[in-house]
């Protein structure tokens, strides 16, 4: 039963992007009594559609913007071009484009911020080189939504499992999923160090939960979509939920390029490129921008007209600034007997006793370290420990594979101001739009806390019995899936782009909610707070629009 | 095949349970028929077709990629296919770098015929071939015949590569879509997880 609507009928909402946010958002407002049209990018695909190929999703973009049709441009720096990536190399800025977003692909770690994250500016101080500010919001205000994330899209997990857990009002729906060799070792590792490992939560079902069966251990989680719908992906969660309202349309390959203003500086809907490439028009009474961290800004970018010549809600300037990745670290282990962590869930053990900053350390940095597969064969033999990478003694390496773990460590990146999304000055995509331009250098505490904290991964795996540990070299970040911080939330208009209520500051009837909201990067794992501030957000939106205040 | 029978059996019996059997049975199809596929070309033992290379180009990326991943006790990457897999990946996916690697070859045998007069990478004695690649082996091409060669060990043997599950085997990965705990040695007895003091 599900919607259409025409172009030309002027729909309560556009939302832009299907994803953890839009799909979200979508839900909570044609449930509300709103109609609503998603515009998606990409197409949309059935559980039955995916693969266990990693040749074709990781290294073929798959399901991810393509290299060819979206290419993009990076530098290091604004001083830098800004260059192509090589033939065959992937975009800078991965994401996953069809219905469900990059919620599809994901990891499914589902972490909460923790209420420190809110107010580091308050507490730490200014840090040179950085633009640390603290959240609009608190964790309090923003605890009942992270509940309903754990109810509503469906996360697995143990309360109360750590002594530094934020608090919650709620358990989790779910027990957490069973325990691996992985989850052992780095149990047993870290309990001897006076560390407190926990069940690492996860938006997988543990168990049968809404109609969706529970997680079958296939062990092709990050960057594949589930194929018996355990993962909880807003394409079996929120999407279908919002579309049995009879109040939602979800429009594949529908790709947004500009959002349309009026003389009155408010928006009146969104342009979009359909399947064949033609030009069309949806009309609203409000826009919603969920497009991610990458796109919605470039959106705002190219949505620049001769009353906001900077793009649209940029009069601070702030559209496309702040991007921030999350840096992290890779440490394996070696041990006697086999793993098979190629087997279930990446992740089910977890510490976060590392997750403060600590001044003492002499650098910013929070983080937190899990037990896990890494990636799949192809990607995991590509890159070994240090030494031979080829011939008779790295064949023997490969054969490590059922023995080893990965201790992954996932750290802060620091909002600086001159790490970007902007338009590119010349590259143009499959469509004639501008090509998004990645400007990205780390903050020099960014790599030395991920470092810092490879360290101590090394410590809990041997204090696991390793016999074996190697490092993958901390890399300055020069691709990233977490795509944060370019549209800012504050109460300052001059210093970002959205209110404590995800409405532009410039424009009353723009809202933006996604992982460009995000003032700080946590540590990782953002999508459980995205989908947090999108179940939030739609509640302001809803109220806002019956006082017809939008 | 028995192998895929009994996959599909556990995935309907788990799998089902919660979902629906219906749902599974409608939907396993699509899913079976890619994993049937892949076994089935594994299976193929008719020699595959070369598309790209010459027969010459193609016996010294195989001599190369022989050198990658060695055959010992155990098959490496010429029973792998290895080449028939790179030799696809340059005409497909991996097209946007045919040009380069055409042209790396082409300056890796230069080398090779300066130094080894009359001869040619692929006929040459292990000796000799280990220490030529050792001289290149920080170069752009050893680098991009390494990857292609990695990548063609472990991608679905329908990418041509991986021939008989090889490469699954050397790394003890099995190809299967559905697991039950336990899953490794250490999680064997795992007594379950004690909730941390308070008193701390």
């Amino acid at each position: 039963m599900t919607r259409r609507y025409r172009d030309s009928e002027s729909v309560d909402f556009v939302v832009v992007g299907s994803g953890s946010a839009g799909a979200v958002i979508a839900r909570e407002l044609s449930r509300k009594g709103f109609d609503v049209v998603v515009m998606e990018q990409g197409p949309r695909l059935a559980p039955q559609d995916f693969e266990h190929d990693e040749l074709k999703y990781w290294l073929d973009s798959g399901i991810t913007n393509n290299p060819t049709l979206s290419p993009q441009t990076f530098r290091k720096t604004p001083a830098d071009v800004a260059k192509r990536p090589g033939a065959g190399d992937q975009n800078s800025l991965i994401y996953a484009r069809l219905v469900g977003g990059s919620s599809v692909h994901f990891t499914a770690n589902y972490w909460r911020l923790h209420p420190v994250d809110f107010h580091e500016r308050s507490l730490l101080g200014a840090i040179p080189g950085a633009a640390l500010e603290d959240w609009p919001i608190t964790y309090d205000e923003l605890e009942p939504y992270y509940t309903k994330v754990d109810w509503e899209i469906g996360v697995s997990g143990l309360a109360g499992a750590h002594p530094n857990e934020p608090h919650r009002s709620k358990p989790y729906p779910m027990p957490p999923m069973p325990v691996k060799s992985s989850g052992v070792l780095l149990e047993k590792g870290a309990r001897k160090l006076g560390l407190h490992p926990f069940p690492a939560p996860l938006a997988i079902a543990s168990q049968a939960y809404r109609g969706r069966g529970p997680c079958v251990h296939c062990g092709f989680c990050m960057g594949f979509g589930c194929e018996v719908m355990a993962k909880s992906s807003t394409l079996f969660s929120m999407i279908p939920e919002a579309e049995a309202t009879g109040r939602c349309e979800v429009r594949t390959e529908s790709y947004v390029f500009r959002v349309a203003t009026n003389t009155r500086g408010r928006v009146t809907g969104v342009h979009y490129f359909d399947a064949d490439k033609r030009q069309k028009f949806q009309a609203a009474k409000a826009v919603v921008l969920s497009a991610n961290g990458a796109e919605t800004a470039r959106l705002l970018l190219m949505s620049a007209n001769s009353q906001f010549p900077d793009g649209l809600a940029n009069s601070s300037g702030m559209v496309g600034k702040h991007l921030m990745f999350n840096q992290g670290s890779s440490t394996f282990g070696v041990f006697e007997h086999n793993l098979n962590e190629y087997k279930s869930v990446q992740v089910t053990r977890l510490v976060h006793d590392f997750y403060d900053s600590d001044p003492q350390r002499g650098f910013y940095g929070g983080g937190g370290i899990d037990a896990r597969i890494g990636p799949n064969p192809i990607i995991w033999s590509l890159d070994g420990p240090e030494g031979a990478n080829w011939g008779k003694s790295y064949k023997d390496h490969l054969r490590t594979f059922p023995r080893t773990m990965l201790a992954q460590g996932h750290t802060t990146s620091l909002a600086v101001e001159a790490n970007s999304v902007s338009l590119d000055p010349e590259l143009k995509d499959a469509w004639g739009m501008p090509a998004m331009r990645c400007t990205y250098k780390d903050h020099p505490d960014d790599l030395k806390f991920a470092l810092w904290l490879q360290g101590r991964a090394a410590e809990i795996l041997d204090a696991a019995g390793a016999q074996k540990i190697w490092r993958l070299p901390v890399a300055e970040g020069s691709e990233a899936v977490h795509l944060l911080g370019t549209c800012r939330m504050g109460n300052d208009p001059a210093r970002s782009v959205v209110d404590r209520f995800h409405r532009a500051h410039d424009i009353p009837n723009l809202f933006v909610c996604d992982g460009s909201s995000m003032v700080t990067s946590g540590r990782g794992q953002p999508t459980m707070t995205i989908q947090a501030l999108a179940f939030r957000a739609a509640d302001h939106i809803a109220k806002f629009a019956r006082r017809g205040e939008v | 095949m028995g192998e895929a029978a009994r996959t599909r059996r556990e995935f309907l019996s788990r799998a089902g349970g919660a979902l629906g059997a219906g749902f599974v049975a409608a939907h396993w199809p699509s899913i079976a028929a890619a994993h049937a596929h892949a076994l089935s070309a594994a299976a193929d033992r008719t020699p595959a077709a070369l598309g790209f290379f010459t027969a010459g180009d193609a016996h010294d990326v195989e001599a190369i990629s022989a050198q990658i991943i060695p055959t010992d006790a155990t098959p490496g990457a010429r029973e792998a296919g290895a080449v028939y897999f790179i030799d696809r990946s340059l005409l497909t996916w991996h097209a946007p770098r045919a040009a380069e690697f055409r042209s790396g070859l082409a300056d890796f045998r230069e080398k090779f015929a300066a130094a080894h007069p009359g001869g040619a990478f692929a006929t040459a004695d292990e000796p000799t071939q280990l220490a030529f690649l050792t001289s290149q082996e920080k170069s752009a091409f050893f680098s991009h015949v390494r990857a292609l060669t990695l990548i063609g060990m472990f991608a679905l043997p329908q990418y041509g590569g991986n021939r008989d599950g090889i490469g699954w085997q050397l790394i003890g990965f099995e190809d299967r879509h559905v697991f039950a705990p336990p899953f490794g040695d250490y999680d064997r007895d795992y007594p379950g997880f004690k909730l941390p003091d308070r008193k701390t």
